[in-house]
């Protein structure tokens, strides 16, 4: 049907073995491998680990990570980075306790995890109209907001620890998804607000996937000027990514003051690095442009697992950062090997 | 689809025109870069925008697609008027612009790369909009047909940077022609393909042409223009000073309304080489690139290379440059066996290489002249604690400004602010400073002027005089005629011929270029 016929061009372009390039289309197996290994060593060495209440645990510690590492890549895929979510995140749910507790004792938990997560895309926008009008890299604007935030927050709203939450929020971070009686007669609960990373990972996925904004996302990760070349809004864009980013971080910032059952201001600013460590991990580069949701997560469950499982095998607890630094660097020396082998 | 090569197109002209440029006028700071263009583009024709690097040709292709507003002048637009348009606007009236870096996303598929921007322009540019995964699919698979890639689905999904440059550029065709494109400009659409490839994209244009599409070139290759035909529109310092059919126009003529000078296409090679040999390469091979290579370089000598893209030529390039060195064979100087392992050992043995990407391989463009020009000496300038003696090497890059003609005496100004001719010029000064005895050329010419190709080949003309030895690693067959001694030609990975330069001309290359793999190994067998 053609009226050309171009040289019989492959329609695929060979040159490298199957593994290879199923590697650095889907860096994530990698993430996957290591975490299967990790928890296979793991429960030979140490049965317990393979219990219903360890598990439990693990998907419990997740979820706050997994938020703000949800808004971590979807920046990292558009070329960016963000340091301040952890701020975005103290700030609005230290605020949101004071309000509750203070002056509205009687309002719905929905209505404060919706308040907070305004709150929190309202802080991004700010990153996001600073990062687009003053064109400076997106790291060096978050590391100023970072600062800004927390330093807003502790200056002017609190620095006292709130030791007794308004009980709409204790219970909130009590509701069960379900329970049930561990063999020592322990009562493991699996936290309803557990369903909210699973929703919030299905959503971004669907954003990223199936809009237009999703793509465009991409598109600016691949290439700003060209990108904005071909008529994207960077504008539109950057709003919307440091925004949702920012609700993801209002939302965790709840949830880690609920699961907690007491809301710090000093608490969750010096975690930032661990949460990009995942998501890298999870096979996005730090140059933007790549990277999956389901990477994302095995990303934050391969640190999870680390965190928790070091202590189960008789490792000590300062040997986390060992490992995971150890992991964090074969992985990435790995991605580039397999670049290599591309080109 | 009708296979409509050589049917007789509309001429368009008792139409009214697509669009029309009406004294356009733009200024950015003290530059007055376009002073009064005006100029009329009608469905289905061919435009050839001509002219060197620096008369405007980039500014008007951005009004056109509304990347920059016009100062004064006025844009009619299927017949109405516009004081400046937005990308969205010109993406939606039928404006593509194919640009000279392609503008394509490298890391997303080919499917998306192609048609995205369809359902961008729909949107009106608006993003909170759902991804029409169906509609991508038929859009590419549409578009890609008509530049000739295959739309199976595993091809749909590859990731652009993982495609040779020639798809990538049909790529990034199948994309200005998948939003219903209504006019395609194609900023120097053929710098980067061989001519086997060239052919398939005229195939591309008479194929538009004839679906009323028209086409815009902005080129410096003037052997091309005549092959596709159509119309010229000259620029010459932000001027347009000629516009007509391009039989109206011979290529002599042509150069001097674009250089306002007469250029003759005579051969610069005068001298003679020497008798002594100065390189030799013996059996070089690196799997799968090239395999076998020998030949030899005298004193004083200018040697061609040519062949398609893929035939190994620059992977020759780059393995004597040790950028990629070649893993069997030996290279001997000046009689004397030689490893070159990496760049700093051809360096110390005074091989210079001037890449073909100057941009992406070569020059720092944000930074100086002066600091581009002492790149490759800076170790030498510095004293014992390592500080550059920078009085020194300020001497050395005036005298290599100097000597290569730069058109500004300012050593400190960016690199990036230079024009593509005169950034080339810089990169060639870089590697005289390390006095070569051998180098390689790689493309020296690609997106240059005709001014500053003439200004390059005196050069080298001088530099074999002065007896050092070049290779020149070039399609462009003209280029290779009138400045070397001898043409290889390279094929499948091996040197299938070998010309004195006087006695053949672009035929008999082209030929030995494109001799297939199967007749080579039947001869082979024979």
């Amino acid at each position: 049907m053609s009226a050309l016929h171009l040289h019989d061009i492959p329609a695929k372009p060979s040159r490298r073995s199957a593994f290879i390039d199923l590697v650095s289309r889907r860096p994530e197996i990698i993430t996957l491998a290591i975490l299967l290994a990790i928890c296979v060593a793991v429960s030979i060495i140490n049965p317990a680990f393979l219990q219903p209440s360890s598990l439990v645990d693990i998907g419990r510690a997740s979820v706050v990570m997994g938020l703000f590492a949800l808004g971590v890549f979807i920046i990292l895929a558009a070329g960016g980075i963000d340091v301040s979510f952890t701020a975005i995140a103290a700030f609005t749910m230290y605020s949101m306790t004071l309000l509750v507790k203070d002056h509205v004792p009687d309002m719905p938990i929905a209505l404060v995890l919706l308040l907070a997560m305004a709150g929190g895309a309202l802080l991004g926008v700010v990153n996001g109209l600073l990062v687009h009008h003053l064109r400076v890299p997106s790291l060096i604007v978050t590391i100023g907001t970072q600062y800004l935030f927390r330093g807003i927050l502790l200056a002017f709203i609190g620095t006292v620890w709130i030791m007794s939450l308004p009980p709409q929020m204790g219970a909130f971070g009590r509701m069960p998804l379900f329970q049930f009686e561990s063999g020592d007669g322990r009562t493991i609960t699996l936290p309803f607000y557990f369903l909210v990373l699973p929703a919030a990972a299905l959503l971004t996925w669907w954003i990223l996937n199936r809009t237009l904004m999703g793509r465009a996302i991409f598109a600016l990760g691949g290439n700003a000027s060209v990108a904005e070349r071909l008529g994207y809004s960077l504008k539109t864009i950057h709003i919307f990514l440091f925004a949702y980013a920012g609700a993801l971080a209002g939302l965790a910032g709840i949830i880690h003051t609920a699961a907690n059952r007491q809301a710090n201001p000093f608490d969750l600013v010096g975690s930032e690095i661990n949460v990009i460590a995942a998501v890298v991990l999870g096979g996005a580069r730090i140059t933007g442009g790549t990277g999956s949701v389901i990477g994302t997560l095995l990303g934050v469950l391969l640190i999870v697992v680390v965190n928790s499982v070091l202590v189960m095998v008789g490792i000590p607890s300062t040997w986390q950062r060992v490992v995971v630094g150890t992991f964090i660097l074969l992985a990435a020396g790995f991605f580039v090997f397999c670049q290599k082998k591309n080109g | 689809m009708s296979h409509a090569s050589h049917t007789p197109l509309p001429t368009g002209a008792q139409a009214r025109p697509f669009l029309e440029l009406r004294n356009i006028h733009k200024r950015f700071g003290g530059v007055h870069a376009l002073r009064g263009v005006s100029f009329s583009i009608a469905a289905g024709e061919a435009y050839h925008l001509l002219g060197e690097n620096g008369c405007g040709k980039s500014t008007v292709i951005k009004i056109m697609s509304g990347a920059h507003a016009p100062d004064e002048g006025e844009i009619v637009l299927e017949g109405r008027s516009f004081r400046a348009l937005n990308p969205i606007q010109s993406l939606a009236a039928g404006i593509e612009t194919v640009y000279q870096d392609l503008s394509l996303l490298p890391n997303l598929t080919v499917a998306e790369n192609v048609a995205l921007n369809e359902q961008l322009v729909a949107s009106g540019g608006r993003l909170a909009r759902l991804f029409d995964r169906a509609r991508l699919k038929r859009t590419a698979e549409a578009a890609l047909d008509v530049v000739g890639l295959p739309t199976a689905p595993a091809y749909l999904s590859t990731i652009v940077s993982d495609l040779p440059l020639a798809q990538r550029q049909l790529v990034a065709i199948a994309r200005a022609i998948a939003t219903r494109a209504k006019m395609v400009i194609m900023d120097e659409p053929t710098t980067s393909l061989t001519r086997r490839e060239v052919d398939n994209l005229i195939a591309v244009v008479e194929r538009l042409r004839s679906e009323g599409v028209a086409v815009l070139f902005v080129t410096h290759k003037l052997d091309e223009c005549y092959r596709i035909g159509g119309h010229a529109i000259v620029f010459r310092d932000g001027q347009c000073v000629a516009q007509g059919p391009l039989a109206d126009y011979s290529k002599h003529r042509l150069t001097e309304l674009m250089t306002g000078r007469t250029i003759d296409s005579k051969r610069y090679r005068t001298g003679a080489p020497r008798a002594e040999e100065l390189f030799a390469a013996d059996g070089l091979s690196l799997p799968p690139s090239f395999a076998n290579v020998s030949f030899s370089v005298r004193h004083g000598e200018i040697l061609g290379i040519t062949g398609l893209a893929d035939s190994g030529r620059n992977e020759l390039a780059t393995a004597i440059a040790g950028v990629t060195p070649a893993s069997v064979g030996r290279i001997r100087i000046d009689g004397k066996v030689e490893r070159i392992g990496h760049p700093a050992h051809a360096i110390r043995l005074g091989i210079g290489y001037v890449p073909e990407d100057r941009l992406g391989e070569g020059l720092f463009l944000d930074k100086s002249i002066f600091e581009n020009e002492i790149a490759l000496v800076v170790s030498d300038l510095a004293n014992a604690v390592g500080i550059v003696d920078k009085t020194k090497g300020r001497a050395l890059a005036g005298k290599i400004a100097q000597d290569m003609h730069l058109n500004t005496r300012d050593i400190d100004l960016p690199v990036g602010a230079l024009s593509g001719g005169n950034q080339q010029r810089v990169l060639i000064g870089r590697w005289l400073s390390i006095n070569p005895r051998l180098l390689l050329l790689h493309g020296p010419t690609v997106g240059v002027d005709v001014g500053s190709k003439d200004t390059i080949y005196r050069l080298v003309q001088q530099l074999a005089e002065a007896g050092m030895g070049l290779v020149i690693i070039s399609d462009d067959l003209p280029e290779l005629l009138q400045n070397c001694d001898r043409i290889l030609v390279m094929n499948a990975g091996s040197i299938v011929a070998e010309f004195d330069a006087r006695a053949t001309d672009e035929e008999q290359l082209y030929q030995a270029m494109l001799t297939s793999r199967s007749d080579l190994a039947t001869e082979a067998a024979r």
